[in-house]
Formats: structure tokens, sequence, C-alpha cells
């Protein structure tokens, strides 16, 4: 469970974000639309205590994040590119995530057999180094990263982006998948309004850090998100 | 007129690319550095003639000149196997150019002859050359002389460009050249075979005759043939790119850090950083040249009795690789931060990780500088008190200083002599770190004795490994004030 009480960011005095409560029950697949600014990653960054808030606090399940490592056991996240370590091979990298969360070299090759599918046979198996792979395929390798670890938190910012179409149904069907199996919490952020509504139950707007829309996803919802940023 | 554009594009891309007036203040102290080593090398080559006239008195300081001339191409070929940039040139974007490709490789090739850096030593041969050869012989062996000289800068220069290209310099590599010189070396000390005769003989020749300087620009063209067939044979950018890197895949197996637990992993995840990267890897050949230091003072008998000089050197041979990397511990990760930021890694734990491997980059040095110990006992007490001294307060204040680097570091643009991401404030943590305990030394020994400074800097380093505990826990507070500055610093490009 993820609890937002009094959030605010302020940068040289403009208030980038700025969400008064807001809570994330477990097993809630939460999605954040926004236009560029909006203020989402800010948001993904202060739960994941990359940045500061200016004041109030996050709290993970009854722990505040700041000055914790608690929080880290059961949260899986992939935000850009400096979730990698673009230096190692795939297998070293996820040999070396999934011992940071005690797995052994049984259950990470269990899991990576799990994402076959997923990987489209493109991740595996070569020498390469992360940082020669493709903008799309390292973009799948964070998010088996961000799994590895069996985390009730999954937080991905606009995991969509760069994959091909086959990759953007694939990932869709597994994070549908891995809700009802594990009921996993999950905060996923996309500028496309189908993606979002397809896989998340709840969707949230954001306008210049502010939440402007709360929405539960019914057959409506498409409709009013469409309605709502259409110019 | 097309070599013209390709110049000054060149020129553009280096004053364009961002950075290039942010580090003002570096490249001041840099631009003073170099004056004081261009006086040093004007200085020298005044006065190299009175230098070898008394040492040697069968020998002019020509011809020991000479007998040296095969060993200063040897060194520099080392130093630039070691430091010299490869000018890497984005040729695509002027391959689909109509310009002849013979053309572009040839400016790849001789640009970097056109780099002021490579006739720094001409400081130390026109002087030389106008004070003792014109006196010895004449004008004319004295202009062959300094044209010998640039012939052999730019056979060491189109050589080490063809041999790095060729073989890509890994650490192996590096350590193989380093072994065949000490071979050479060895061989003309215990007088087996001389290398010094050899080049005598062969410069002798060339410098004399009037037609000799055939020889010498008859081995640029072989150096610079050699590159010509290099790259006929990869012809497309792709295949010298992969054969430049092809090194970088290869997966070391450090196992037998597993039994440490994370710790242990995150010590492997910082191996395989510095031995994956240019930057890291040149910095670690450095620090390798470093470790030699001591030959130069330690031998000297001038050094002897001052002892704040002598535990400077101490600290600079046991520590310079700790100092070094120790400076940017933190900023080295600076590209995958938020990574170790949200995985299950705790602070502390980090932290650890990154205290302990300055430890053993210190006890590796301390190891291998023990071969310092036969230069008398003195030196084993100097350099077991810089060990104790470094382990108990120079390694927390280098993690102490590494959260104040919030500049992100790109280790993938390039090798040596790369400032990127530094400022002045990078040097400042030095002065504490190695010339305070230097004026302690000069002080307590002159005001007491040599054995009360060693004593106390030792007691304070000992104090400093007893209280490992508390010591890091404030550092571990401290990280967690400084973590966001830092993440958002090491998030924002140059």
């Amino acid at each position: 469970m993820i609890q937002v009480t009094d959030l605010q960011k302020v940068y040289n005095g403009v208030t980038v974000l700025n969400i008064p409560a807001l809570t994330i029950p477990q097993g809630e697949s939460f999605g954040l639309v926004g236009n560029n600014g909006a203020g989402k990653t800010t948001f993904f960054r202060l739960i994941l205590d990359l940045i500061e808030p200016t004041f109030g606090e996050v709290k993970i399940d009854d722990q505040r994040v700041m000055r914790n490592d608690t929080w880290k056991t059961t949260t899986g996240s992939f935000l850009d590119e400096g979730f990698l370590i673009d230096f190692l091979t795939t297998e070293e990298y996820f040999n070396f995530v999934g011992k940071l969360y005690n797995k052994s070299e049984g259950d990470i090759a269990q899991f990576l057999d799990s994402m076959k599918d997923f990987f489209n046979g493109e991740i595996l198996g070569s020498k390469k180094l992360i940082r020669d792979f493709s903008k799309g395929n390292q973009k799948k390798i964070g998010i088996a990263a961000a799994l590895i670890g069996d985390p009730k938190i999954l937080i991905l910012d606009e995991p969509f982006t760069a994959l091909d179409p086959s990759s953007q149904i694939r990932l869709k069907r597994f994070l549908t998948d891995l809700q009802t199996r594990f009921n996993m919490t999950m905060l996923i952020s996309s500028h496309d309004l189908n993606h979002v509504t397809d896989v998340c139950k709840r969707t949230v707007v954001l306008e210049k850090g502010k939440i402007v829309k709360d929405l539960q996803t019914d057959d409506d919802t498409l409709k009013e998100l469409e309605a709502y940023f259409a110019v | 007129m097309l070599i013209l554009n390709l110049v000054i594009q060149e020129w553009k891309k280096s004053y364009r690319s961002q950075g290039f007036y942010k580090n003002l203040a570096v490249s001041i102290m840099l631009g003073l550095f170099t004056l004081y080593m261009a006086a040093v090398l004007l200085f020298l080559g005044f006065s190299l003639n009175e230098i070898l006239e008394k040492a040697d008195n069968k020998l002019n300081p020509l011809q020991l000149f000479n007998g040296g001339m095969l060993y200063v191409m040897l060194i520099g070929l080392v130093i630039r196997f070691a430091m010299q940039q490869l000018n890497t040139f984005n040729l695509p974007p002027y391959q689909v150019l109509p310009i002849k490709r013979s053309l572009l490789v040839n400016f790849l090739l001789l640009k970097p002859l056109t780099s002021p850096i490579n006739y720094f030593l001409l400081l130390v041969v026109i002087p030389f050359s106008i004070k003792s050869v014109v006196g010895y012989y004449s004008v004319a062996v004295a202009v062959r002389f300094v044209v010998s000289f640039i012939f052999l800068v730019w056979f060491d220069s189109l050589m080490a460009a063809f041999l790095k290209r060729k073989y890509g310099s890994n650490l192996l590599s590096f350590i193989l050249v380093i072994l065949v010189f000490a071979g050479i070396a060895a061989l003309e000390y215990f007088k087996i075979f001389s290398l010094f005769a050899i080049s005598g003989t062969l410069y002798g020749f060339i410098v004399l005759k009037s037609y000799g300087l055939i020889v010498s620009f008859a081995m640029v063209c072989a150096a610079f043939g050699l590159n010509k067939w290099f790259f006929s044979q990869n012809y497309y950018p792709e295949n010298f790119n992969r054969k430049m890197t092809n090194d970088k895949a290869s997966t070391v197996e450090l196992s037998f850090l597993n039994r440490f637990g994370v710790i242990g992993d995150l010590i492997s995840l910082e191996l395989k950083l510095i031995l994956r990267h240019k930057r890291t890897k040149s910095l670690l050949y450095m620090s390798a040249i470093f470790l030699f230091y001591g030959l130069i003072f330690y031998t000297k008998k001038t050094y002897e009795s001052s002892n704040g000089m002598l535990f400077f050197v101490a600290m600079f041979v046991t520590g310079f690789p700790m100092i070094t990397y120790g400076q940017w511990v933190i900023s080295w990760d600076s590209a995958h931060f938020d990574s170790i930021m949200t995985k299950n890694i705790p602070i502390r734990t980090y932290l650890n990780a990154n205290y302990y491997l300055m430890v053993a980059l210190n006890i590796i040095c301390f190891i291998i500088t023990s071969a310092y110990f036969f230069f008398g006992t003195k030196i084993i007490y100097m350099h077991l008190t810089a060990f104790i001294f470094n382990l108990g307060v120079n390694v927390p204040l280098l993690l102490l200083g590494a959260m104040y680097k919030t500049k992100r570091i790109d280790l993938s643009k390039s090798s040596s002599m790369n400032y990127q991401g530094m400022t002045y404030k990078n040097y400042l943590i030095i002065f504490p770190i190695i010339f305070v305990p230097m004026i302690v030394v000069a002080v307590l020994s002159y005001f007491a004795s040599l054995w009360v400074a060693l004593g106390t800097l030792s007691i304070i380093g000992l104090a400093g490994i007893l209280l490992r505990k508390p010591i890091l826990n404030s550092l571990v507070s401290l990280f967690h004030d400084r973590k966001y500055k830092l993440a958002e610093g090491f998030r924002e490009g140059e």
C-alpha cells in the first residue's frame, strides 16, 4: 500500500507537484496520464525517494520511504536507463539483481525462462553488453529486472514507448496476468491512453502537478480521457 | 581546401561541445602546469651538455644521447600506447559525401602529429643541439639531430596508433609491453645485450652521415604504411570499431567474491566497471606507473634527511591508486546511481562495499610496494605508517569527499587526460589527504624525532580503524542527506 500525504515538490519557487492526499491500496493497478511536464516522473521519483519532497511524505506499507531501506525489498521499478547497469551483460545484470533479492541461481534461471516470450529470443545468450542493445530491448531488460525480486509494488514509467507492437501486446497481457495471479500493486504511466485503460483499474490524470481526474476504469473512461486531452 | 574544411569542422566539434568553457579553473591549472613543465624541460636542455660531459669521459654528449635514443623511442611508445588517445573521427557522415576515402584516412592518421604535446621534448633537444652538438660537430649535424628527433616522434605516434588499433589496449597487452621493456633494460644492466650500443651506432650513422636521415624517414614511412595497411584491411568503420571494442564483453568471473554476500557482489560490480571502461582502465595504468615513483626518490641521497618529503613519497606510492579511485568512489556509479538507490541495497551496505574496496586497493598497493623495503628500515616504518593512516583516516575522508562530487562522470567518453566532470573542488581533497600528514611528519621530526612523528600518525590511523563503526554510521546518515543532490547531479548530462 502506498500512502501520500500533503506531498509537494517546489523547484525554484515553482510548484511542480502538489498532491494533498492519495492512497493506492495493495493490488490496485494505478495508471498515470498527463502531458509532458505534468509531474508524472517527478511523482514516481518521489515515491522511490530519488528526490527530496519539499513538504509532505510518502509511505509504503506504513513506513516512510525517506532514510529507509525497507521498502526496497518489496518494490520493483524501472523509470529510465539510469535504472540499468549498462556495462554488464544481461545475464550478469539479472544475476546481480536477483542475488540482491536473495534469489538462488535456480530461481533466476526459472524467472528468465518465464520471460522468454517477452524477450522474443533477443535478450539472452549473447555476450552483448546492455549498452549495446537497442532502446526497446533495454526497456525489456529493465522491466524484467524490476520483476525479478517478486515485488509487491511495481513502478514503470512509460513502459510501452520504444516497444514494437507485438511486445506492447505481450507486455499488456503480462501485466494483467501479474495483477490477477500475485495481486501486485502497479503504478504505470503512459502517453497512450489506450494502454493505460487496458491495463489499469484506476486512472489518474495529472496536470501541472495536480490531480485533476481520478477515475475507476470502465467502458466510458477512454472516451472521457480522450475528450479531456482533445485540443 | 577540403583538408582545411575538415580541420575547421574538427575544431568546431571541440569548441561547440558542451563543457568547453565550463572547466576554466581546470584549464588554468593545466596551463600553469604545462608552463612549469616547459620551464623544467628548457632548463634541462640547457644544462644537459654539462650533465652528460660529467657522466662519462669516453663518450661525448651527443654519443651518449644517441645511445639513449632507442630508449627514448621505446619509452615514448609505451607511454603513448598507454595514454595516447586514438584520433577517432566520425567517418560515416563524411563517407557518404564525395570525399576520397584515402584523404580521410590520411587526415585521421596525420592529424595527431600536429598536436603540440608531441613536440614538448624538443624543448630539451633544441637547446642541447645548439649548445652541445654545434660545439662538438657542426651546424649541419645539429640540424640533422633535431630533424631525426622529430622523425622519431612521428614514428612513435604512428606506431602507437597502429598497435593500439590492431591489438587494442587491454591490460594484458600493456603488461606485456612493460615486461618486454623491463627485459631489455635488465639485459642492458647485466651487460648481456646492449641496446645502448645499437642505438649509439644507429643514431651515430643517422646524425653524422649526410644521407643518414633517409633511414629515419624510412622508419616513419614504414609506420605510416602499416597504418594504411590496417585501414585497407578494415575498410568499413564497423569493422575497425569492432576491432577496437572487442575486448569489452570479456566476462571476468570473480566468483571468489561471491562468498562475501551483497558487499562482494557490489565490489565485483565495481571491478567490472573499472575493467570495461576506457577511462577507468587508463586510470589503472596510470596508477601502475606511479607505483614506480618511489624509485626516483628513495634512491637519491638528497632526500634521505628530509623526512617530510620521504613520507610524502611513501603516502603517494602506497596510496595513489586508492586516492585516484577513491576521490570519485560514488561518482563512478553516476550512470546507474538510480539503479543502486532503488534496488534492494541498503545504504550501509553500499557504503561498506565502497569502503572495503578502497581498503582492498590499499592493501594490494602496500603489498606490491613492499619491494621498497630493500631501501632500508626507515622506508619500512614509513610505508607502514602511511598504510595505517590511509586505512584509518584517508579512506573515510575520501568517502566523505566523494559525497560532495555531484557531477556526472561520463565513463564511455574517452581515456586518459580526460577532465570531464572535474572541477577545482576535486583537487582540494588531496590537501588534507597527502599534504597535511607530510607537514605533520616534517614538523614533528624536526622538533621531536621521526619516531614521534610516525607514532602520532599511526595512533591517529589506528583510532580511525577502531572507530570504523561510528564513523561509518555518521557517513550513512550524511549520505541520506546528500543522496538527493547526488542523484540530481548525476541525472544531468554535461
